[in-house]
């Protein structure tokens, strides 16, 4: 062990060492002169001598070195000196080899990169394989104090948290953050300590909290809004207008058990009733809002835990749940990755796309081999010779490999840099304005041995084939054969296959880009029902400032007159639901006239979705009334419920009859009779993919004061053009009308993009590697079509001599180019047709073997092929016969 | 040039065992050993240099000696061995297993 450790700083400090070994062996020479001298020797005679005595010096100096050097790395060392000065010489190769390689291992990292911090890797805290999640789903606060009674018979540590978005503005326009409530000890049972100030402790989370309110906050909110500042312990700081006080702060790792979220402030949940007033959930038994998680005592297997869980199941139901809904037996799953969301939402489109960039990977890497091989083949003259000279075959192959993974080495060092700026990008495109994304991206050795391990094979991939390329390298023959190609040339048979291969792959990537373009493109063609150019959606936050629910229609009701009155415009309305975010208020039972309550759709998804809106609201949308009337003034508490609803519930409903004056009951709220009083057009609720849905409205006038929305949505039409200028008025109107309101801008422009998040990412990523693998491939075929002309221009020449005209010449080529198209097309439509299954969740009204997409790709294909060849081919048709036959 | 024992003539680590010796009295240069080795062996031993720069740095190698830069007799700067303690504890060992060696070889001679 201690000899290899020498032998290693022996070879690191190789230069050093092998002075010393000359010096010392010219101190030898000179002692021994010395000694002749002594003995009566001319100092002349005694230098040559000594000379002579010391016999072959570098031998000796070779016979030394030898004995710490191991003999292959020698020689390998060697083959990387002879690789990097044959790259040096063809700059041109070198830098497309790298480039190619460096855009696909970059881009297989950066996926692989967002792929392993989603899923792979571990949370940042103390032992996270002794964690469990509580699945499925989420718990009342009653559920996790039931949890927390038992917390030390069940594990060494339990905790829970809910994701929040926090808003730290004073007043006015809200300020948001991700953040959540956390229980006292999960730091403790985490095993997070701060870097400065403390943690929430079980103190902390309790209503006599003897420090007052507090908060934690991350390492990034400590840098980014109180610049690092040494003294941020004890200053305040305002979550949802109540002051906190910050007592710590918490590492830079730390992102919270979410992955894809990161909170940068953290409450205990006892300051959620200062928050949220007599609206508290802590008592709440029928909302489920927060996660638990525990850590597993030492030496205890997870069963072990479920099963003592689930004798505890009976008296935690009976504790916490108004009805025994809690049927399921409590099952805790394992969490070392933590918990979330974002998983199930992205597993298989991050599949799909880690998939296609390797096939990416695959087309560089053979353009890479090509390129390899014709350099080999252009060198054979020099190779045969070293054969000729003695060198072993493997030799030379292990010259070529070695060359082939310095491109690949280098590849993959640019390509880091590349994924890291790539993989960033990607998550940002991610977040919407209704919901942050943010994953820890930094390399961890997963992703970096990941790149190590594609860097390798990408090096193989490309250096098997020269290496099977030079077989037909028999020294005799190349030495004699100068350059004469003629057709049927084995030599091209291994760039042609893999021109073949190329073009096939890229078929399937183009088939799939376009199967994803064409998703998006539809998806976005969807029509809406309303009109979202003019519009500006506000949300009012009426909770923050305390008062009670009962003033809370007066309030929006000023607010709405102060938004109404700025100048610019056109109609302000407000309504309780937001739309297009996938789900909202929705009855899952409904009943027309006096008939029986019935489900229209499967269990589980609503019959009949809800929203109550104020008057104009359906104007300011730019919702078509068809029929009846709009909510008035008149419409309040006390007056008959009045409701409308829109042309798909008449559709699904009541069809073919005349809807007003009908009336409609809900599950919920079987007394209440609504009576139809308006028909208006369909408006997309949940998302433009789910369409158009039967929907009812209600006036927020009838709607109990008392359970009064802590926030609903003020809509606003805004003049042409004027939508930024109308923006800043209205916020100015609003502090003006109501100086406690907390309010967020959007606008449907962004609410619509974020429900095809998903959809766009995948369609622009499919599009980037399809057009990536068809700059690939047409590379390839230039270069196969370009080296086999040049190498056949001797026949070409003497074909043209004898009277082929330059039209049947690129014919000749083309006749070429076309049998590799078709197969590679062949190839490529068999692979998708068995692929295309694969991608079906993904698509939008398409069948995965879309006729006109793969016609289209084909198409695509052809075209891009013919131009590759084109080049080549017209070179050849200009061939001075003369000139070549001559030089030839 | 008289007779120059090059390794295979020699016992395998015999002239490793050899230089170990001639570093008990002292550390020594590279021509010292050989000038040691063959007065020490009235003429008979005398060491080409490329058997002993080998050997020493495989008893570099093994960490039986170390070298140092030092200022000769005559003022020129040489590369000096001395014996680690391992190299001592190596010297016993291999001279009990030569005498052995030898014992043995002698006994193979003596055998009619």
């Amino acid at each position: 062990m201690i000899t290899i450790w020498r032998r290693l700083r022996h070879v690191l400090s190789w230069s050093r060492h092998d002075a010393d070994l000359r010096e010392e062996i010219e101190a030898h020479r000179a002692l021994r002169q010395d000694a002749f001298e002594r003995d009566g020797l001319a100092p002349g005679d005694a230098a040559d001598a000594s000379r002579r005595a010391l016999g072959n010096v570098a031998h000796a100096v070779d016979a030394a070195r030898d004995v710490w050097a191991i003999r292959t790395a020698d020689s390998v060392s060697q083959d990387v000196r002879v690789a990097l000065r044959g790259l040096r010489k063809s700059p041109g190769f070198a830098l497309v080899a790298v480039g190619t390689l460096a855009l696909g291992i970059g881009a297989t990292t950066a996926l692989f990169s967002i792929f392993n911090s989603l899923i792979l890797r571990p949370l940042p805290v103390r032992d996270p394989g002794s964690l469990a999640l509580l699945t499925n789903g989420s718990w009342s606060y009653p559920i996790w104090e039931q949890i927390r009674a038992r917390e030390s018979d069940l594990s060494d540590g339990a905790f829970a948290w809910a994701g929040q978005r926090f808003d730290l503005a004073r007043t006015g326009q809200s300020d948001p953050v991700d953040g959540a409530y956390v229980s006292g000890r999960l730091f403790d049972v985490l095993g997070v300590t701060a870097i400065r100030g403390r943690m929430i402790t079980p103190a902390d989370d309790s209503a006599a909290s003897p420090s007052g309110p507090v908060a934690v906050i991350s390492h990034r909110l400590w840098r980014q809004r109180f610049s690092g500042d040494a003294d941020i312990i004890g200053r305040q700081l305002t979550v949802q207008r109540v002051q906190f006080t910050v007592v710590g702060v918490m590492p830079p790792g730390f992102f919270g058990p979410d992955v894809g979220r990161r909170m940068d402030v953290m409450l205990p949940f006892a300051a959620e009733p200062l928050i949220r007033g007599r609206e508290t959930r802590l008592n709440d038994k029928g909302s489920s809002w927060l996660q638990i998680m525990m850590r597993l005592k030492p030496n205890q297997e997870i069963e072990q835990t479920n099963a003592a869980l689930r004798v505890a199941q009976p008296q935690i139901v009976e504790g916490a749940t108004r009805q025994s809904v809690l049927t399921e037996p409590l099952t805790l799953a394992p969490a070392a990755t933590g918990n979330s969301a974002l998983r199930t939402r992205f597993e298989t489109p991050l599949f799909a796309m880690v998939i296609a960039v390797g096939l990416v990977l695959l087309v560089a890497c053979a353009n890479i081999a090509s390129l390899l091989l014709a350099r080999a083949l252009a060198r054979r003259r020099d190779l045969s010779v070293r054969v000729a000279l003695g060198s072993s075959r493997w030799r030379i192959a292990r010259m070529l490999f070695i060359e082939s993974l310095l491109v690949a080495a280098a590849g993959a060092a640019l390509g880091l840099m590349f994924a890291s700026w790539s993989s960033a990008l990607l998550v940002r495109q991610l977040s919407t304005s209704q919901n942050t994304v943010s994953l820890d991206l930094a390399l961890d050795w997963r992703v970096l041995a990941f790149t190590a391990a594609l860097a390798c094979l990408s090096a193989i991939t490309a250096g098997v084939a020269p290496a099977l390329g030079l077989t037909s390298i028999a020294s005799g023959d190349v030495l004699k054969d100068a350059g004469r190609g003629i057709a049927g040339d084995r030599r091209f048979a291994v760039r042609s296959a893999l021109v073949v291969a190329q073009i096939g792959v890229s078929l399937v990537l183009v088939v799939a880009a376009g199967l994803f373009l064409r998703t998006f493109a539809s998806l976005n063609q969807l029509p809406l029902g309303f009109v979202p150019e003019p519009l500006l959606v506000v949300e009012l936050n009426l909770q923050a400032s305390g008062g009670r629910p009962e003033e809370r229609g007066a309030r929006v009701e000023r607010l709405r007159d102060a938004a109404a009155s700025v100048p610019g415009v056109r109609s302000a309305s407000v309504s309780s639901t937001r739309q297009l975010t996938g789900g909202g208020w929705s009855s899952g039972m409904v009943a027309v006239g006096d008939g029986p309550m019935v489900r229209l759709r499967s269990v589980g998804r609503p019959s009949l979705w809800l929203n109550a809106t104020m008057p104009d609201w359906f104007k300011t949308m730019g919702i078509p009334l068809r029929s009846g009337r709009d909510f008035e003034a008149g419409d309040r508490v006390g007056t008959g419920p009045v409701a409308i609803v829109n042309e798909s519930f008449v559709r699904q409903y009541l069809p073919g009859e005349q809807p007003l004056g009908q009336h409609v009951r809900l599950g919920f709220d079987a007394q209440t009779r609504y009576e139809i009083v308006g028909v208006v057009g369909d408006a997309v609720y949940t998302t433009p993919r789910e369409g158009m849905l039967a929907t009812m409205y209600v006036p927020v006038a009838q709607r109990p004061p008392k359970t009064f929305w802590p926030t609903v949505l003020l809509t606003i039409n805004a003049a042409p053009g004027q939508r930024a200028a109308v923006e800043r008025d209205v916020a100015a109107a609003l502090t003006r009308a109501d100086p406690a309101v907390a309010f967020t801008f959007g606008t449907f422009d962004q609410i619509v993009a974020a429900t095809v998040t998903q959809e766009r990412l995948i369609a622009m990523l499919s599009a980037f590697f399809g057009a990536l693998a068809l700059l690939l491939a047409a590379l390839g075929l230039y270069g196969v079509v370009a080296h086999a002309v040049r190498a056949r221009q001797t026949e070409i020449g003497l074909r043209m001599a004898l009277g082929a005209t330059s039209s049947s010449i690129v014919r000749l080529v083309f006749q070429r180019v076309g049998l590799l198209i078709a197969g590679g097309l062949a190839l490529g439509l068999a692979g998708s047709l068995w692929a295309a299954r694969f991608v079906e969740t993904l698509l939008f009204q398409l069948t995965p073997r879309d006729p006109l997409t793969f016609a289209g790709a084909a198409a695509v294909l052809v075209a891009v092929g013919i131009l590759a060849a084109w080049m080549p081919a017209r070179r050849a048709s200009r061939l001075d016969p003369a000139r070549v036959l001559r030089e030839g | 040039m008289g007779l120059t024992r090059t390794p295979s003539d020699l016992l395998p680590g015999t002239l490793e065992l050899l230089i170990l010796k001639a570093l008990v009295s002292g550390a020594k240069h590279g021509y010292g050993i050989v000038e040691h080795l063959r007065l020490t062996s009235d003429d008979v031993l005398r060491v080409g240099e490329s058997a002993l720069y080998p050997a020493l740095q495989r008893l570099l190698l093994n960490g039986w000696v170390k070298a140092e830069w030092g200022a000769s007799e005559n003022n020129r700067r040489a590369r000096y061995y001395t014996l680690t303690a391992r190299g001592r504890k190596q010297l016993t060992a291999e001279r009990a297993e030569f005498d052995r060696m030898v014992g043995a070889i002698q006994q193979v001679l003596g055998t009619t």
